[in-house]
Parts: structure tokens; C-alpha cells; sequence
């Protein structure tokens, strides 16, 4: 009896509380950021074009085959600007038969393919859902722009850069030359081991 | 007087026309309703998608069942089969036809108007019965006893309820239980007040809770719908009706429903009469069909809080086994409803104060629904299992009963 009351204010509580549901199309619910979408490119703003170099190790390892890649010479390293001596010239993903599973992602050796947040595609036909290099890089760029992606190491010198660190290498070898005349006197002087174990 | 007269033909037709489009839409109503509550007791929203709040959606699922393909099983008896919904559906219509919405909002009155509601009302067990049985499925068969069981067993309460009230107000009309009754004795004249000085609920607060447990238990609503128990009997009677006449079987169920809170209302919450004149409200005089109008929205607002409770006890309680319920009715709602006529009847009888019986019936109905659940409580083991601990506690130390899951 007593129990029956306490449950119709249980009902009436509920009744009052704030619902749950969201009107789907109209009111989106909030993604989190470990959420895996459908996979994506990505874009180095550094040096102002893709990750990916089309290695195709995603390729191979796909497990359901939905991607496929073409590699062409980079331009950009030929006027010196770019690491990267080869650079994607095609990508294509069917999204209809992505599983979603990160395999592309962890052989990655670029951080050129992130699963991103998208996953509102449905389409009506089978083959609708192939997406090219410049879907696939708007897919990426928007995922670095909602998530602020870091990049996990730092890209190499391009050649330029190289050049230009060689250069600053060398002067301030000649700098360090001219201060200190003589560094091997200074260094020999103090050490106790045996001049054998260091010529072994 | 027994001239046939073509007037009155009319009348009668368009009168009823008038009324099934009125339930046509108060049914529509209440599954929008009862769809937006049981949501909302549920943290959803509800139907929200066809038209503003979800509001054509009973028009658009009345579209869908009537367009449906209406299958009847092959083994079925064809012509039984398929008057079982109308006979279910025409007892719970004709109910309707001497409820009255406001003093004279009635399509045919009727001094004995409460033993035709009573009397009519049980004509629908028939057709749940030969829906059952003619279904030619274990599953119906089986809804149908139990429908049959169940709805006979629980209008005892009812009818006993509702005699109560006739005794309070001396009349089975349902326009003297609003309005009083005179009755002449000899050279006495006795008046009975209606409910515009009181409503019964607060003289007869346990003939109220009976007659909302036992109504609950005849509409077959949870948590007393054995019949259509979908865990148990697949939805019973109605398991192999589809489409149209499935929909005549929906909506003699929810015309029953509000039925029974619209009796609810009459009998024990004054129906259409205002608490105080709408005039004194208003402050200015009415016409006659402006204080009608206002009394049949009166009467339809406190319905639909009633449906609304019935609601809220659906979203709240789970279904009763089916001998918990017969135990419910049998052992605790008629020896109330009995003792509630009785209470009644000596009160009116020796003519004391209205409140000896509300003085009286509060402390029944608390040590009452405390007794009763007590022993649902107890009843909570299956019969079985009580039997075997009574075999073995006879039993002493013999050890003639094995020890076994009953322990």
C-alpha cells in the first residue's frame, strides 16, 4: 500500500524531470573527442599540403579493401620547400564498406589518416559514399580544426631548411674555432683513463 | 404515443452519428495522450514528428491500420470472427448513450440509467469471449477465459458501487445523482442532495477507490490487463485480428475507458455541476447554453484528469499474476464494496449525517487496503510453493516431503 504511493510519486518525479531525448536532425548531440568516425586525411599546415605520401600501407593493410592510392613526385621538394619527395596524387575510401576498424590509422607512418567525427553519411545507393583526396582532406582539416590536433613528432628539413641549418651549423662550428683555439688541450689535461680504452 | 413518427427517427440517427464522432475523436485524443504520458513518465518525448507535438499522429496510425491487410486465420469461424469487435465495440458504444454531459446533454435519458450502463457494459465479456474462441489459437482461447474470468469477477465491486449511490440519492438516474432527489414517503417527503452541495467522493471515499481499482480491472488496463498479457497469452483475444478490426477492438477499449472515468466523474465527482455557479465566477448572468457549454467542458476536463490517473497507475505498476488478481478482487475489492453498501444503507436508513459515513469509511478503507496488501504480499510465492511448505510443516519431522526449491 504504502509502497504503491511511494511509486506513483517515483512516476510523478520522473514525469517532471527534463527529458532525454533530442530531435535528432534538429538538435545534434555533443561528439566526444575519442569518438571514431570514418577515416580521413590530413592537412600539415607547415608546409601547406598533405600527410600522406601514398605509401599505400593502409592499402594493404585494409581489411574489408575499401581504399586505394596513387603516389606522384612532390613539387614541392623539387623547389626545395617540402621533406616529402613523393606526395598523394589520388585517394579514394568507399565509406560504405569502411568497418570503421583504425587498422589504416596505427600503420600509419605519417599521422596522415586520423579517424575523424564524421558520421552522418547515409546515402541511398551503394556507391555513393566514395569519397576523393579533396573530400577526404575537408573531412580532415575539419577534424584538426574540432579536436586541435598536434602532430606526434616533428616534420623533418626540407631541403632549404637544411641548407639553411647547414649553413648556421658551419658558422657556428668557425665561431666556436675562433674562440677557442685550442679545445683538445683543455679537454686531454684532466682525464684519468687510459688513452688505450678510448683507441679500442 | 406509439405512432411511428419519422422526427424521431432523425433525431435518433443524427444523434448517434453525433455522439460516435464525438468518441471517434475523444479516442484519437486519448492515444495521443496516453502516448505523450506514458512518455513523459518515461523521460522521452513522445510523438513529436507528424504535425505540431506529435498531434496527427492518430490520424496518420487510424490511416495505417485501416489500410492494413485484414487477415483472418484459415481455421477461424468467418462470420464469428468477425462480429466478435463489433459486439465488443456496440456494448461499449451504447453505454454512452445515457451518459450524460451536462443537464440535458444526453442522447436519450433514461430514469434506470445506471442498471442499463451496468447491464450493457457486461455484454462486451461476449464478445472478447467469442474472439477468443473463434480465433481458433491456444493463445486467444486462453485470453478470452481469462478476460471472461476476470471481467465477471470484478463487476461485482462495480454494481455494488453503484448501488451504494443509489441508495445515497434514492434514484438510478444519473441526473438525480447530480441534481438530488425528492422522494415522497407517505405524507413525508424526503429530499436527497446531488452533488452540487457535496461530491459523493468525500462521503463515500472507499465506494471511490473500489470502484477506480475494480473499473481499472473491467477496462483491462494494466495492472490488472491478464487478458492481453503480452508476455503470457500474446495479447489474448485480439492476437489475430489485424488491421480494421483490430482498430474496432482499440477503440472499444479506449471508449471503455473513458466510460469509466467519465462514470467516475458522474458518480463521485460531481459531473458537470461547478463547484460554485458559474455565474458567481463569471460574474455576469448566462444564458441557458452558455452554463451548458461551460458544464459539458467542466465534465470533459475532470474526465480527462481521471484517464490521466489511469494513465499514471499504467506508467507506474507492473501486471498482476493472474491469481494475485482474482485473490485482489474476490478477497478484498467485494468484501469492501459490500461493506461499504452496507455502511450506506444504515446510514440512510436510520437518516444520520453524511459524514457518519465518511468518518466511518476512511479508517475501513486504510486498515482495508493495509490487510489486503499484507496478504498480496504473502501471495507473492505461487500457489505450489505455498502448498509444499504447508505439506511440509505438517509433515513434522517425518521427511515424507523431500527438501527441494520451495524452501
Amino acid at each position: 500500500m504504502l509502497n504503491s504511493m511511494k511509486a506513483l510519486r517515483v512516476t510523478l518525479g520522473t514525469m517532471m524531470r527534463k527529458k532525454v531525448t533530442a530531435e535528432y536532425p534538429k538538435e545534434h548531440l555533443p561528439i566526444q573527442d575519442r569518438y571514431m568516425g570514418f577515416p580521413a586525411l590530413l592537412w600539415d599546415d607547415v608546409r601547406d599540403e598533405p600527410f600522406c605520401t601514398g605509401c599505400m600501407v593502409c592499402v594493404r593493410y585494409c581489411p574489408t579493401q575499401c581504399m586505394s592510392a596513387e603516389m606522384t613526385d612532390n613539387t614541392q621538394f623539387a623547389e626545395g620547400d617540402s621533406h616529402r619527395k613523393k606526395i598523394i596524387k589520388t585517394f579514394e575510401i568507399n565509406l560504405s564498406r569502411c568497418i570503421l576498424c583504425g587498422i589504416c590509422v596505427d600503420v600509419c607512418n605519417f599521422d596522415a589518416i586520423e579517424m575523424s567525427h564524421e558520421h552522418e553519411r547515409s546515402e541511398r545507393e551503394r556507391d555513393a559514399n566514395r569519397v576523393d583526396l579533396p573530400e577526404l582532406l575537408k573531412m580532415g582539416t575539419k577534424f584538426q580544426k574540432d579536436t586541435g590536433w598536434k602532430q606526434s613528432k616533428p616534420n623533418l628539413p626540407s631541403p632549404k631548411e637544411r641548407a639553411v641549418i647547414a649553413e648556421a651549423k658551419a658558422a657556428k662550428e668557425a665561431a666556436e674555432a675562433a674562440a677557442n683555439p685550442e679545445p683538445e688541450a683543455s679537454a686531454e689535461s684532466p682525464s684519468d683513463s687510459p688513452p688505450e680504452a678510448t683507441a679500442t | 404515443m406509439n405512432e411511428f413518427n419519422w422526427t424521431y427517427v432523425g433525431v435518433a440517427v443524427l444523434g448517434l452519428f453525433g455522439l460516435f464522432s464525438f468518441l471517434a475523436t475523444v479516442v484519437l485524443s486519448l492515444t495521443w495522450y496516453e502516448r505523450k504520458m506514458l512518455a513523459r513518465i518515461q523521460m522521452r518525448s513522445g510523438p513529436s514528428r507528424v504535425g505540431p507535438h506529435g498531434l496527427l499522429q492518430p490520424i496518420a496510425d487510424v490511416f495505417k491500420l485501416v489500410t492494413k491487410e485484414d487477415i483472418r486465420p484459415t481455421n477461424s469461424s468467418g462470420l464469428l470472427f468477425w462480429s466478435a469487435p463489433l459486439i465488443v465495440f456496440v456494448s461499449a458504444f451504447l453505454v454512452w448513450l445515457t451518459v450524460p454531459f451536462a443537464d440535458g446533454a444526453v442522447v436519450a435519458p433514461q430514469e434506470l440509467g445506471l442498471l442499463y450502463i451496468v447491464a450493457i457494459s457486461t455484454v462486451g465479456i461476449v464478445g472478447l469471449l467469442l474472439a477468443g474462441y473463434t480465433s481458433s489459437s491456444k493463445y486467444s482461447v486462453l485470453g478470452g477465459i481469462r478476460a471472461a474470468a476476470q471481467l465477471v469477477s470484478y463487476e461485482i465491486p462495480i454494481i455494488v458501487v453503484v448501488l451504494a449511490i443509489a441508495v445515497l440519492v434514492q434514484s438510478l438516474d444519473l441526473r438525480d445523482v447530480i441534481l438530488g432527489n425528492e422522494v415522497t414517503i407517505g405524507e413525508r417527503v424526503l429530499s436527497f442532495d446531488g452533488q452540487g452541495a457535496i461530491p459523493f467522493a468525500f462521503i463515500m471515499p472507499l465506494g471511490l477507490i473500489v470502484f477506480i481499482l475494480a473499473g481499472l480491472a473491467e477496462l483491462g488496463r494494466t495492472p490488472f490487463d491478464i487478458h492481453h498479457a503480452e508476455s503470457e497469452v500474446v495479447g489474448g483475444p485480439f492476437l489475430e485480428y489485424s488491421g480494421a478490426h483490430w482498430a474496432v477492438f482499440f477503440l472499444a477499449e479506449y471508449i471503455n475507458t473513458f466510460v469509466i472515468a467519465a462514470l467516475t466523474v458522474l458518480l463521485f465527482f460531481g459531473g458537470w455541476s461547478w463547484p460554485s455557479p458559474p455565474e458567481s465566477v463569471f460574474g455576469t448572468a448566462l444564458e441557458e447554453w452558455q452554463t451548458d457549454a461551460l458544464g459539458v467542458g467542466w465534465f470533459l476536463f475532470k474526465t480527462y484528469m481521471v484517464v490521466g490517473l489511469f494513465f499514471w497507475f499504467r506508467g507506474t505498476y507492473p501486471r498482476l499474476r493472474i491469481d494475485q488478481l482474482m485473490a485482489f478482487g474476490w478477497k478484498s475489492l467485494i468484501p469492501l464494496s459490500f461493506v461499504n453498501f452496507i455502511l450506506m444503507s444504515i446510514v440512510i436508513f436510520y437518516e444520520w449525517p453524511l459524514w457518519v459515513m465518511t468518518a466511518f469509511s476512511v479508517p475501513i478503507l486504510v486498515l482495508g487496503l493495509y490487510i489486503g496488501s499484507r496478504r498480496t504480499a504473502r501471495l507473492a510465492d505461487p500457489t505450489t510453493v505455498q502448498m509444499y511448505r504447508r505439506a511440509r510443516r505438517e509433515d513434522g519431522g517425518n521427511k515424507l516431503i523431500p527438501e527441494g526449491s520451495g524452501d
